[in-house]
């Protein structure tokens, strides 16, 4: 019972705000997501810092472990898949690229300019696959998310 | 006089012809100058081309030596960041386990000093692909089971401490170093090297008849061998290129040899391929070499670390590694030990303070067994696999590769106590029952923790990676996966029928499955087929999905087996092993994304340049509906069904989903689990195969929940996804109802689920304002 309690009280108001589809607080639509919405506060930022300098020169094997080492630290954290995403993109690994870009959304915020770039990123994950059909699907996903938007 | 030559020309063979011919041709004198002459220079011919060829050997040889640095296996390093879980107790055990000292101020690396729940750790320092971390003091303040503060030398938040070694691979031979650059050795071993072994080291050309004379005098005025009579570079000759027999021939080539290193290499760079090349000692079937390792195999610590009198302990070794063993044969050893102090401040490199403080101290050598080199064999052996598929075992052998792994030591340490516990109180003797546990960080695919017997560091038969059995009801979850694939025909409140089945095969046998307890229950619920693991009703409703289509969610799920469309394997007659099955229950922790299952991340060369990186595969194999609902599923498992013994011991807060196993006879029991940081799987059963007289819940549970209880974990995320729904179900499974009517349970179900009609009764919404109640009526 007690235990009951506790997660009811944990859960319902996590619960209360998918199922009304009010946007989670901090992250309203139009405002754009960004490293700081997602990671305030948190030491991963610092890492996630080191990775964009590692990529900048082109050092992808450092950026890699760095982003690796923030997403231990933040496990929810969409943007820090969505850059693992993009720095697999990069490194030629489409199919990787766009299984983290689907999980960058599934932990995405209520933003939808955010999920279409996501999809967006899945698209040209797919095209780099030479799945033309998935690409097709995933760019009317986003073009759909936009519209929503407008 | 003329008589004299002849006989001992009988027996000296060699030259005997060369002289009677001399005799004949020579007349009345038995020599000649002439002859003379001409066998000095047949001599020094041969001399020339043999020094020539020795020279070109040594040179050869000392040069392309390629040291055997066998691949090195590391843990993952310890990250300390704030919001760190990590109690106070678990950091001094790691710091301990790294063989960090307690020292005021932590001066050196390799040292901690506590000052209340803060603690100064003067990290070591390492490479990693990312650039490593240089040695650095960290102040990290814990409390409340978590790191709250932590500073940087640089005035960061977020620091490691260098990852501890857990293995080494060295296929194909068995020598075993840590390569030393003599930069970083530490000058007092070479000073005391240099005053026990060769005190003319400096001065002379490889031999040295001071030397000799020293030694002889030394050993009479001591009355023993205290000194040796050959120089460094002599031993080091007998070392790298010849056999360690005593024979005349060895000891011929030994001096021109030794002469000949010297002439073409410094002394620095014999030394230092002597510090690296001396064995001193043996492990079984590995064979010590060089003082780096030395240090480690005897005292658990880098070389630079090490205190004097550590350091003239390995000093002593030279003598006899075996005679002089300071585990075998302590009390020689501390003798020679303190010879080897008395030399070095007799000569000079030690003062009389140094020496009398020394010489007091213990032998300090750690205990054999408790190096964390060979504490994890089961969970090398699974690095060893992974490496075998990209690097030839020659390279793995020779190039000291450092291996930077995923495992976490204490989760590993908490994954082996968890079932040698639980096993131990089952079964008090250890006779026959033995067990398996796979520790994986799902999001990343990270395998934390291997552990393949209740007795974890035998190596031998890997039960994790290679015991493959009947998986039995943990099959069950991807049989209503399969249906939940199917949301206009599928959903959680479908009743399905939990009565006895008759299935025809095609060997004219009929299958007829039974529940475990013997009984049938009629009509239930899909997710209380799931929450009480029903036989009947499970192998009903995959015969009616289809065998075919509960392989493909299988083969979705990452299975690699041949599945044969046999019905007994919706009950779970497919067998696998806990590695494998770790793999299948992968998706199903992370929402329905497979993620390569890795054991190593980072590949380095000898010098820490990044070589290969392993880095995080996923993909998406389920729909964010339906991997949501199996594994919402699974979570009513563990609060209400066969797995809710786990309930009552971890905190109420923590939300955590699996399943039970229990094979035919009770020859396998199998709990597989997760939290969204932690998935577990467990095995427990007998290698013969025989009754094991325990269940899922009984056997292998009480495991998972020790262990899963012992770590930190995150609550599984219960945000819906887009397109599914809480609502309130009528007990028919076909119509909505609304909370408070009679038998309405809320479930979360896909949209294309979602009945058009209400059975009348309440609200009949679909969600609305019942939200808040979507919980109350599974947690009251």
């Amino acid at each position: 019972m007690v235990q009951g309690l506790v997660r009811l009280i944990l859960l319902s108001a996590l619960l209360t705000g998918c199922a009304t589809r009010t946007p989670p607080a901090g992250t309203p639509d139009g405002e754009p997501v960004t490293a700081n919405t997602e990671l305030a506060g948190s030491p991963a930022l610092s890492l996630l810092e080191r990775a964009d300098q590692a990529r900048g020169r082109g050092d992808t094997a450092a950026a890699g472990r760095y982003l690796e080492r923030a997403l231990n630290m933040a496990p929810d954290s969409s943007w820090l898949y969505r850059q693992l995403a993009e720095l697999r993109l990069q490194e030629g690994d489409a199919h990787a690229a766009e299984g983290l870009a689907l999980r960058a959304l599934r932990l995405a915020p209520d933003n939808r300019e955010y999920q279409a770039q996501l999809w967006d990123l899945v698209a040209t994950s797919r095209v780099n696959q030479g799945d033309s059909g998935g690409a097709r699907d995933a760019r009317a996903r986003a073009r759909d998310l936009r519209k929503a938007r407008a | 006089m003329a008589k004299k030559p002849s006989k001992p020309a009988s027996r000296r063979r060699p030259v005997k012809k060369g002289k009677k011919r001399t005799q004949r041709t020579g007349g009345r004198r038995w020599f000649s100058w002439r002859f003379i002459a001409k066998l000095s220079v047949v001599v020094l011919v041969l001399a020339i081309a043999g020094t020539a060829y020795l020279d070109a050997w040594v040179r050869q040889r000392f040069d392309s030596h390629v040291w055997q640095l066998p691949a090195r296996v590391y843990a993952r390093p310890t990250e300390l960041y704030p919001g760190r879980v990590l109690s106070r107790d678990d950091m001094l055990r790691l710091l301990d386990l790294m063989r960090y000292r307690n020292a005021a101020g932590a001066p050196t690396a390799g040292s901690y000093a506590a000052q209340g729940n803060t603690l100064l750790i003067h990290t070591r320092g390492f490479r990693d692909s990312d650039g490593g971390e240089p040695s650095q003091t960290l102040r990290v303040t814990l409390g409340g089971g978590q790191v709250t503060r932590m500073k940087t030398g640089k005035g960061g938040s977020v620091g490691r401490l260098e990852p501890l070694q857990i293995g080494s691979i060295h296929p194909g031979h068995t020598e075993d170093r840590v390569f030393v650059p003599l930069d970083r050795v530490p000058p007092l071993l070479v000073k005391m090297l240099v005053a026990t072994e060769d005190q003319d080291f400096y001065q002379h050309h490889g031999l040295s008849f001071r030397g000799l004379a020293r030694a002889m005098l030394t050993n009479l005025k001591a009355g023993g061998l205290v000194q040796g009579g050959s120089t460094l570079t002599q031993q080091l000759v007998k070392n790298f290129w010849l056999t360690q027999d005593r024979t005349l021939v060895r000891k011929l080539m030994e001096m021109p040899m030794a002469v000949l290193l010297e002439l073409h290499y410094s002394k620095q760079q014999i030394l230092e391929a002597y510090l690296n090349e001396v064995y001193l000692g043996q492990d079984g079937g590995r064979a010590i070499h060089g003082m780096g390792l030395g240090a480690q195999f005897y005292f658990g610590r880098p070389l630079e670390e090490l205190d004097p009198h550590q350091l003239a302990t390995l000093v002593a070794l030279l003598k006899g590694p075996s005679y002089y063993d300071p585990r075998r044969n302590p009390e020689r050893s501390l003798a020679r030990r303190n010879t080897v102090l008395r030399v070095a401040r007799d000569e000079g490199a030690l003062s009389e303070n140094d020496y009398q403080r020394y010489r007091r101290h213990d032998l300090e050598v750690v205990p054999r067994g408790a190096s964390p080199l060979y504490a994890f064999p089961a969970f090398i052996d699974l690095v060893r696999r992974q490496l075998a598929r990209d690097y030839p075992p020659e390279v793995l052998g020779v190039d000291g590769l450092h291996i930077h792994s995923t495992l976490d030591v204490l989760s590993q340490l908490a994954a082996e106590k968890a079932l040698r516990e639980q096993l131990k109180r089952r079964d008090p003797a250890g006779d026959g029952l033995n067990g398996a546990v796979v520790l994986v960080a799902p999001a990343q695919g990270d395998v934390l923790a291997v552990v393949s017997s209740r007795r974890s560091r035998e190596a031998g038969f890997n039960r994790a990676l290679d015991a493959v059995r009947p998986i039995g009801s943990l099959v069950k979850p991807a049989v209503l996966l399969t249906a939940l694939k199917q949301p206009d025909k599928y959903n959680l409140a479908t009743l399905v029928n939990d009565a006895p089945l008759k299935v025809p095969l095609k060997n004219g046998d009929v299958w007829a499955p039974r529940n475990f307890e013997g009984d049938s229950l009629g009509p239930m619920p899909m997710l209380d087929v799931l929450v009480h693991s029903r036989n009947q009703a499970t192998a009903r409703l995959g015969m009616e999905v289809g065998l075919d289509k509960v392989a493909d969610t299988l083969r979705e799920l990452g299975v690699k087996r041949n599945i044969p469309l046999y019905p007994s394997i919706l009950l779970g007659s497919l067998e696998m092993t806990p590695f494998e099955v770790a793999m299948m229950y992968q998706p199903l922790a992370t929402g329905g994304f497979s993620t390569h299952l890795r054991s190593i991340t980072d590949v380095l060369d000898k010098d820490g340049e990044p070589l290969a990186r392993y880095p995080v595969d996923t993909e998406e194999v389920l729909d964010s509906g339906p991997a949501f609902l199996i594994q919402w599923a699974m979570q009513q498992v563990v609060d209400h069904g066969t797995g809710r013994a786990a309930r009552a011991a971890l905190p109420a807060d923590v939300i955590v989903a699996g399943k039970t196993g229990t094979s035919d006879d009770y020859r396998d029991a199998w709990f597989a689990g997760f939290s969204a940081n932690h998935l577990a799987v467990v095995w427990v059963g007998r290698d013969d195969n025989r009754n094991a007289g325990v269940t899922g819940a009984t056997g292998a549970l009480p495991v998972w929940t020790q262990l899963m209880k012992g770590l930190p974990q995150r609550s599984l995320s219960q945000r819906l996804p887009g397109g599914v729904k809480p609502v309130w179900m009528a007990p028919s499974g076909e119509r909505r109802s609304g909370e408070g009517c009679d038998g309405a349970r809320l479930y979360p179900m896909m949209e294309a689920s979602i009945p058009e009609q209400g059975d009348g009764c309440g609200a009949a919404t679909r969600a609305g304002k019942g939200v808040v109640e979507w919980f109350k009526g599974w947690f009251d």
